[in-house]
């Protein structure tokens, strides 16, 4: 149909654009730096959107996945010495897959609220573990991360700097964002939001929504791993404050500040913060309870997110073209 | 002609959307039992839910309603609940974790909001005068009571609050025949003594014993209106709700 | 260290635990509100504490009520942010907000109470109690006896009074509530002002434990969820109750096994309870205050 094939092209236009962003602002180390993380926490917040705006539920065990995913990387590539990012990337996602099926399996038949306060517990003991546990570094961390190579035969794929990571980042995003369409338009996508909106129908219809969110929520983990695996290698170091509440909220924010189940709400959303944090901050502290801040009115006062300030521009839009295509011969029939 | 404890006017009410009541004009007038009926569905509880500013969904609500000729349409429930604006709802009406004596009390002092004139303010005892069955369990929790037993609660508790309109959503529901007749008449009885009174009921033949005006509501409106003994032969009541062979 | 010391120190850290989770259980039971910001309320009321008595001056018998009536402010003004999504029922955004509101206060207490650790001393926590071999500090001895008085005080207020009444009955029924002639709203109020000034008041008494840091407030939340997990939601007997035994357990764990591992131990008890007894250790799941 032409719209879609229409919606395709703007996407590619986008999508061109997006990766071109960083040159056309400058080119600078700081601007590809800001995009890699920008492209890495979204990647990782899109595995929380998935959770939070089609199942509906709030996991708090978002940001151990993504640490998870860091871990394994770190501890693959530097301590186990795996020179493929292949390899590590599986190792990331095999990671989260257990975690996330041993949480999901225990919180199977659990209220949502009890199963939200359990993931945050698990967060907080993941916090103590990688804090303490030497085998993960302790306090210390891991550090010696090798760059990341995704070499294939033939194909030398290494970046050794954030410029040559851009593209990796980009990629990445690109197909988390994908899988993410796939999903929602997907038996399971349909299924994890009608056991949201109307469990009983859900029921009716066949649809176990203890099942559904457990296959949701081991499809979300992988992906906010992958988030942690590349952010081991640009950042090439890895300790505890992977962990930190900071990540938490900042995800959450990225799945409610554009507005839920928008395709490209996280990134464009983490996109802001980061923006706000590197360019325009007002130190560490402020910046937090800007955040902090955000969040909660996002909620209080907007609970569509930014995107409802723009509907009424486009209602008002139609609605002129509306009144603009009424031919004189229907107005005559509306006064009989 | 004194003006009707209750006069509403213009009220509709939708959800999602959806009109489920269009109702111009309805009152009661003091010591007047008025009967609201319809089939299932015709929206007679999102009626007196819509006055008394309640309901267990999220309605849209537009409405003139006023109680001793004062607008309280943009009341909060309990607020209007204080004024004298009391309903008895479908479903749950009593506190099942409760003892039955503590389900008999009320959250504000009746005499202290100044009650005027025509607020019979019932006391416990009073309440347990007119249902002896509710002092023999009045150290029962709520959920173990019957049906009718906590019917009797519910409508106990409205009027310890000294209600000046006293509305109840079907009341016969699950009750023995003969507790239908002693419920209805206690409303009579209550009428009498000056109490405005508006019943929704499924029960039409139990009704109309006991009202004196009829409302017939159907899909969201008015379609009948008139004095109980003239309506009883009406057709349309009798054809829809009174069984087929009417004698 | 012996077992009878450690016994000793379980209790005092139970009824500290039962005390901190009193306020939670409650804002639990009666508005089904979960408030993520508990730990960082917590964290407040210590810091507001430590700062009356140790920069302000002020005797620590008034730097209590001060914390308190902080307390009491940010849950009042908690609600007032969240009266929306707290009618709607719409837990999801209510969980969110709190966690926002929990790294605000975060953000708020690092900048005026800056990043180190301090210690708060009263006059009771720096004299022991010597029982032959076994000691603890007044402070402890006060936290029991808060404790109690707290818990007798509520289940009486919650039984006997009137107010006790109108909370029980929006526990139960908020919409049914209403029609008695409730004012839920102002329900929902006093009771997040009872949550914010309670943990305050816990966090004033227990602070003297340990030192306190801004970043502090997560291990709370655990101790508190598993304690109202464990005693049954909305039951203030069943928090006391679970409150002593976890701290009997958490000391006891911390002296044989490991300090650092107890939290994760604790999860791990909850983890086991909720995996054999979905509802928690209490037959009755149902929400409501009693």
């Amino acid at each position: 149909m032409a719209r879609s094939n229409m919606q395709m092209a703007g996407y590619a236009l986008l999508a061109v654009l997006a990766f071109l962003a960083p040159q056309l602002l400058g080119g600078s180390g700081v601007v590809y730096s800001a995009a890699v993380l920008i492209a890495i926490f979204a990647v990782a917040s899109y595995g929380l959107d998935v959770i939070v705006s089609d199942l509906g539920e709030v996991s708090l065990a978002h940001t151990v996945f993504f640490a998870a995913g860091a871990y394994t990387t770190a501890l693959m590539a530097s301590r186990g010495g795996v020179g493929s990012s292949w390899l590590t990337l599986l190792g990331a996602i095999a990671v989260a897959l257990v975690l996330a099926g041993v949480i999901g399996l225990v919180t199977l038949r659990l209220r949502e609220f009890v199963f939200s306060l359990v993931t945050y517990a698990v967060a907080v003991v993941g916090m103590t573990l990688a804090a303490n546990w030497s085998f993960l570094g302790g306090s210390d961390g891991l550090r010696g991360i090798p760059t990341l190579d995704l070499s294939l035969p033939g194909l030398t794929l290494v970046a050794g700097n954030d410029r040559a990571l851009w593209p990796y980042a980009f990629a990445l995003l690109l197909a988390v964002i994908y899988l993410v369409a796939r999903f929602r338009r997907s038996a399971l996508g349909a299924a994890a939001v009608m056991s949201h909106l109307n469990p009983r129908l859900a029921t009716m219809s066949g649809i176990d929504p203890a099942r559904v969110r457990l296959q949701v929520f081991l499809l979300s983990a992988p992906i906010s791993a992958a988030g942690g695996w590349l952010y081991a290698y640009q950042r090439a170091f890895v300790s505890a404050d992977v962990l930190e509440n900071y990540f938490l909220i900042l995800m959450l924010t990225a799945v409610v500040l554009v507005g839920r189940r928008q395709l490209l709400g996280p990134v464009v959303a983490v996109a802001l913060v980061l923006t706000q944090e590197k360019f325009f901050s007002l130190g560490g502290d402020i910046d937090k309870i800007i955040l902090g801040a955000v969040l909660v009115a996002v909620l209080a006062f907007l609970p569509a997110g930014l995107a409802s300030l723009a509907r009424p521009l486009a209602r008002l839009r139609t609605a002129r073209a509306a009144a603009n295509a009424t031919s004189p011969l229907n107005t005559l029939e509306h006064t009989k | 002609m004194s003006q009707p404890v209750l006069d509403i006017r213009r009220l509709r009410v939708s959800y999602a959307g959806n009109r489920a009541l269009d109702l111009d004009a309805l009152s009661v007038a003091a010591g007047e039992v008025v009967g609201v009926v319809g089939a299932n569905g015709a929206g007679k509880s999102t009626l007196v839910n819509a006055v008394a500013g309640w309901s267990r969904g999220t309605p849209s609500v537009e409405a003139q309603i006023s109680l001793d000729g004062r607008r309280l349409d943009a009341w909060p429930t309990h607020q209007r609940v204080r004024a004298g604006l009391v309903l008895v709802p479908e479903g749950r009406v009593a506190f099942g974790r409760m003892s039955v004596d503590d389900n008999l009390c009320t959250a504000f002092t009746p005499a202290a909001q100044g009650a005027d004139e025509g607020r019979h303010i019932y006391s416990r005892d009073e309440v347990y005068a007119l249902f002896p069955r509710l002092h023999e369990r009045r150290h029962h929790l709520g959920h173990q009571l019957s049906g009718g037993e906590r019917q009797m609660l519910g409508i106990g508790r409205a009027l310890m609050m000294g209600p000046r309109l006293l509305m109840l959503d079907e009341p016969s529901i699950g009750l023995a025949p003969q507790m239908v007749e002693q419920v209805l008449g206690t409303l009579k009885l209550l009428a009498r003594k000056g109490l405005a009174i508006l019943l929704v009921e499924q029960n039409v033949r139990a009704a109309i014993e006991v009202v004196d005006r009829l409302v017939l509501i159907e899909r969201g409106r008015k379609v009948l209106e008139g004095a109980a003994s003239e309506m009883g032969n009406d057709p349309r009541i009798a054809e829809a709700y009174l069984g087929a062979s009417t004698t | 260290m012996t077992i009878l010391q450690q016994i000793i120190n379980g209790l005092v850290l139970g009824h500290a635990y039962a005390l901190v989770a009193i306020g939670w259980t409650l804002l639990l039971g009666v508005a089904r509100l979960v408030n993520f910001g508990h730990g960082q309320m917590y964290m407040l009321g210590a810091f507001v504490t430590w700062w009356a008595v140790v920069k302000a001056g002020v005797p620590y018998a008034l730097a209590l009520p001060m914390a308190m009536a902080v307390g009491a402010l940010v849950g009042v003004f908690m609600q007032r942010v969240m009266l929306k999504a707290t009618f709607e029922q719409n837990l999801v955004s209510i969980m969110i907000m709190t966690l926002g509101f929990g790294y605000v206060l975060h953000g708020v207490a690092s900048i005026v109470f800056g990043s180190t650790g301090q210690i708060l001393e009263t006059a009771l926590s720096r004299r022991d109690i010597e029982l032959g071999e076994l000691w603890l500090t007044w402070q402890d001895a006060a936290i029991v006896v808060a404790a109690v008085v707290v818990f007798v005080g509520l289940r009486w207020l919650l039984d006997g009074s009137r107010i006790g009444r109108l909370v029980r009955m929006v526990a139960e029924d908020p919409k049914l509530a209403m029609l008695t002639g409730v004012n839920v709203r102002r329900v929902y109020y006093g009771v997040f002002a009872f949550e914010g000034a309670a943990v305050a008041f816990a966090a004033g008494m227990v602070a003297p434990r340990t030192p306190i840091l801004t970043s502090m407030g997560f291990e709370e939340v655990i101790m508190t969820f598993v304690v109202v997990v464990l005693g049954g939601i909305g039951s203030v007997t069943g928090s006391y109750v679970a409150g002593v035994a976890l701290g009997l357990f958490t000391a006891l764990f911390s002296a044989l096994v490991s300090p650092a591992y107890t939290t994760a131990a604790v999860f791990l008890v909850l983890i086991a309870v909720l995996v054999l007894r979905p509802g928690g250790l209490s037959a009755r799941v149902a929400a409501g205050a009693h």
